[in-house]
């Protein structure tokens, strides 16, 4: 027991100042011998005698109450665990079903051992349901309907979520901040040791939080999974698409396995893959021929172990044409069509069908039917050309223009319109070459790349007064990358050349991330995902895409979108493995494969010892040195404030009424 | 002389027979400023011998000069028995100045005493009771017989409670002769008790005075804080306020004596007030009143 203001104890002497007016001030009275008491009646003996009894009860009364006065400002308080505050227990029966309880009967185990709980509960203690996945999920409040709770308990469906004891715990935290009675939890898992979070602190349980684990496996057991699939999400040539596969052993041996393509159901190709004991073993499928729109596809093994779900992995491939893309460039320049043509394949996966004209023969061309012209080096372009190119990109279209050498003899740049205010040679001058000194990171182009590190430029054309926004700048603040709106279309200036006389840009890696990064962006093409990890996130529609209605519909063929979250909805999260049927808020149609966390696939329990400090069997000790914070809040200041003031209250009346009962006899008194 | 009557004056003096004596003394030299009342030894009458009669009373002068022989009578000679019952309970210790009730009893029984047996020639005897008989002396005439009286006023000591039935039962078995009793007590009885108890000595003929002793401070209590009070016999405690002792205590400790007084005489008896703090010749006074109104 404590006090918050013990100083208010002293206030405590005050039971003094009652003792000093009652007993040291108090009439004392001698007793004196006399003769006979017969002409003395007996109602006249309440005078002194019983005055004094009631004056001590009344000193007693008023002595409490400064004591309890002084008491309650002192706000004493007792430490109690939050356990000890409530003599109620509850049961919680917490059953995982994540994917990894969908190997053999686990799931089905755990629900029995949960029903045969439940029978043996007495009535009177309440119990409360819950399903463990990546997320605690409520299914009873707490109840002593047995009736409810076994239905809860037959609901259970299996899920597609990686369990997470880290959750548990977290949940359970959050839950003892309210509710302070005893908690029996009940964990009927498989005790997977990839549910453990990465700290062991983020599973210590509240003190009022006992554990008690239900395991439902039975040691460890073998398992084949299909760890990871890489596969295009858009295929624009099959035979040059590749699918690669990692087949996976947890506590397997030495096998060979059989692993198939399916695409739609149907197997197109297979491939025999050896698999070493506990190891992974890779597997590469050199075309993907599927048909154009949205394919269905897996990569399956025949493993016959006990988690036959981990054994396909979904993923889903669109097929498209190649994208155009005109290449203008001087019929000198033999280098920049060179080296851009291949970034450009190398990067993009065939995505892009490079055509090139030089500038002579590019009169008759008509830039609309390409996704976007490229402009390296032109000194002029043919009038008809450039008023075409120009409406092109006016009318939404857009061009990505070099300026090398070449184009710094005209005072203005094509298409992009500013005028050239200066060209530096920079291997003529001291400096002999500049680096990029500036960049924007969240601009397209360079936003998986945004570092130039090494990359020497040797000549760089200064356009003025430019109002375009600038991407990047070399080290004496020439812009080198410039992007300007151009009616509904863009215009992307590079103010150097795409060859390597005027930089060594085309020479280092990074120039494959920029040319693939700008021709997406230039053509408008996204990077599609084909699979997805379950828990993961769809994002719906981007900022401008508000208030237009999005459609998803869910492994089963349902839509578990409302109307109203089908039209404000950001994201949506994944929460069964199958393929998801999507309708964007951009009105494109999308196909996502989503499978469950491969680290279901291992499963290895958690060592005994762990669980064991788990269940505090090894010593809270342990498990307060780990969690510093958790410790404290086991230890609760039990304020007594309310109780001092109610006694006090008591008192005071009692103490009152005895004192108006001695002033009514005193009156009377004769 | 009359100073000596005067209890704390007597307080100072030791020995009952010397106070006795100064008592008598004094009240007899008062006496004879007074024309009413007669002594003992006074001449009443002459009377014709005849056989039986006592020689030593023949009047031998008359004798001389008549050769007849007569009785020399006296108005004393009509003897008296005195029985005193003095009551020695813890009530008669009580005294709120140097002469407590039990002192003032002995000084009065002892002047009675002296003035009965010295003076009279009368018969005295003594009982000294509180709710037992504690000392008993037989009412006689012989030698030593104040000596005897005086020595079991002296062992007299007050304790115990009282209780009227027993003594006056015990003198009634043992009473013979008609005389004079009396009783000497604080009385704090009910007067109807006290007379239903002390009447039967009426019926022998008895002349029965009750002297009633009380302490001033039993009549007129003066309290000035409320005090604790126990009863010297029953040790029972009573708590009593100042103005109870001023007013109604007053009311009913008049009350009570005059029921006692108005009871007593109704019954033939004699009743006197005697107060601690006043001279003693009261109770002698009424003594001799009665004794002249016995002859």
């Amino acid at each position: 027991m404590g006090f918050l203001a013990p100083w208010f104890l002293a206030s405590a002497a005050a039971v003094g100042l009652p003792i000093y007016l009652h007993l040291l001030r108090r009439h004392r009275t001698t007793p004196l011998p006399f003769s006979s008491l017969m002409f003395f009646e007996r109602r006249t003996q309440s005078s002194i005698k019983h005055r004094r009894k009631k004056n001590i009860s009344e000193l007693k009364g008023r002595g409490v109450v400064l004591l309890l006065l002084a008491l309650a400002f002192a706000n004493p308080f007792i430490e109690r665990s939050a356990a000890s505050m409530s003599g109620e227990k509850l049961d919680l029966l917490v059953i995982d079903d994540s994917f990894s309880m969908r190997a053999g009967t686990h799931l089905a185990d755990a629900k029995r051992d949960a029903l045969a709980f439940l029978e043996t509960r007495k009535p009177s203690e309440r119990a409360q349901i819950m399903a463990l996945g990546s997320q605690v999920h409520v299914l009873t409040e707490p109840t002593q309907d047995s009736g409810v709770l076994r239905s809860a308990v037959n609901s259970i469906q299996p899920g597609d979520t990686r369990a997470s004891f880290g959750e548990l715990a977290g949940t359970l935290r959050s839950m003892t901040e309210t509710v302070h009675t005893p908690i029996e939890l009940h964990l009927f898992s498989d005790m997977q040791r990839s549910a453990m979070p990465a700290s062991f602190a983020e599973m210590a349980l509240p003190a009022n939080v006992s554990l008690v684990p239900h395991p439902q496996a039975r040691g460890p057991e073998p398992n084949w999974t299909v760890e990871s699939v890489s596969a295009p999400g858009e295929v624009f040539d099959p035979k040059k698409s590749r699918v690669q596969a990692v087949i996976s052993g947890y506590h397997t041996p030495a096998a060979k396995k059989t692993v198939s393509l399916v695409v739609n159901g149907k197997a197109i190709a297979t491939q025999t893959v050896d698999v070493p004991a506990e190891g992974r073993a890779s597997v590469e499928f050199s075309s993907l021929d599927v048909p154009y729109g949205l394919t269905r596809c897996e990569v399956r093994i025949d493993s016959a172990d006990s988690l036959p779900a981990d054994d396909a992995s979904l993923f889903a491939v669109k097929r498209s044409d190649p994208r155009k893309v005109l290449f203008v460039y001087e019929s000198n320049d033999t280098r920049s069509p060179l080296y851009f043509r291949a970034a450009l394949t190398s990067a993009a996966e065939s995505a892009f069908n490079l055509e090139t004209a030089t500038v002579d023969r590019v009169a008759n061309v008509q830039p609309a039917g390409h996704d976007f012209v490229v402009l390296s080096d032109v000194a002029s372009l043919p009038a008809s050309f450039e008023n075409a190119l120009t409406n092109y990109v006016k009318a939404g279209g857009s061009v990505f223009i070099a300026a090398g050498t070449s184009a710094a003899r005209h005072p203005r740049i094509p298409i992009f319109g500013d005028t050239i205010a200066d060209s530096r040679y920079y291997s003529r001058e001291g400096a002999r070459f500049l680096t990029v000194g500036e960049m924007d990171p969240s601009y397209p182009s360079v936003q998986k790349a945004n570092r130039w590190t090494g990359v020497k430029f040797y000549f760089a054309v200064r356009v003025a007064g430019t109002d375009a926004r600038v991407a990047a700048r070399l080290t004496d603040q020439t812009p080198l990358l410039l992007e300007k709106k151009i009616g509904e279309g863009r215009a992307l200036l590079f103010a150097s050349g795409l060859d390597n006389f005027t930089n060594d840009f085309p020479l280092h890696p990074v120039f494959i991330p920029f040319i693939d990064q700008t021709a997406r962006y230039l053509s408008g093409m996204e990077t599609r995902a084909g699979s997805r990890i379950v828990d993961s996130f769809l994002e719906l529609r981007t900022a401008k895409e508000q208030s237009v209605g999005v459609e998803v519909i869910d492994p089963d063929g349902k839509r578990p979108l409302s109307l109203r979250e089908a039209t404000a909805a950001q994201s949506f999260q994944l929460t069964r493995a199958g393929f998801y049927q999507l309708r964007l808020a951009n009105g494109r149609q999308d196909l996502v494969g989503v499978n469950a966390d491969r680290r279901e696939s291992d499963l290895d329990e958690i060592p005994k010892d762990i669980l064991a400090l788990w269940t505090g069997n090894a010593g809270n000790a342990a498990q307060e040195a780990s969690s510093g914070t958790v410790a404290q809040d086991q230890k609760k200041p039990y304020s007594l404030w309310w109780y001092a003031v109610l006694l006090l209250l008591l008192v005071a009346i009692a103490e009152s009424l005895l004192s108006s009962q001695y002033l009514t006899m005193s009156r009377e008194e004769p | 002389m009359q100073r000596f009557l005067d209890p704390a004056v007597l307080a100072g003096i030791s020995g009952l027979d010397l106070v006795a004596k100064t008592v008598v003394d004094g009240f007899v030299a008062g006496l004879h400023r007074s024309p009413d009342f007669g002594f003992s030894q006074e001449f009443a009458e002459y009377r014709a011998y005849s056989p039986g009669d006592d020689l030593r009373h023949v009047d031998w002068n008359v004798f001389a000069r008549t050769e007849r022989a007569y009785l020399k009578r006296y108005r004393g000679e009509t003897n008296t028995l005195l029985t005193v019952l003095l009551d020695a309970s813890s009530s008669m210790n009580y005294s709120s100045h140097k002469v407590s009730k039990m002192d003032y009893a002995r000084y009065v029984a002892a002047s009675l005493f002296y003035l009965t047996t010295q003076t009279q020639r009368d018969a005295a005897g003594l009982i000294v009771f509180d709710d037992e008989v504690r000392t008993y002396i037989r009412a006689s005439t012989r030698q030593g017989q104040l000596y005897r009286l005086l020595s079991g006023l002296e062992n007299a000591e007050a304790r115990a409670r009282t209780n009227y039935a027993k003594p006056l039962l015990h003198f009634q078995n043992f009473l013979r002769k008609r005389g004079m009793v009396v009783v000497i007590s604080d009385f704090f009885e009910s007067p109807e008790t006290i007379v239903r108890t002390i009447e039967p000595l009426r019926y022998h003929g008895n002349e029965v005075v009750l002297f009633h002793v009380l302490d001033p401070q039993e009549l007129k209590p003066e309290l000035d804080e409320p005090v604790l009070l126990i009863d010297m016999e029953t040790q029972e405690s009573l708590e009593v306020t100042p103005e109870y002792g001023r007013e109604e205590y007053r009311t009913k400790v008049q009350s009570h004596i005059t029921q006692l007084k108005d009871r007593t005489r109704a019954a033939g008896m004699d009743y006197h007030l005697l107060v601690t703090s006043s001279p003693l010749d009261g109770a002698l006074r009424e003594y001799l009143t009665l004794r002249q109104r016995r002859r």
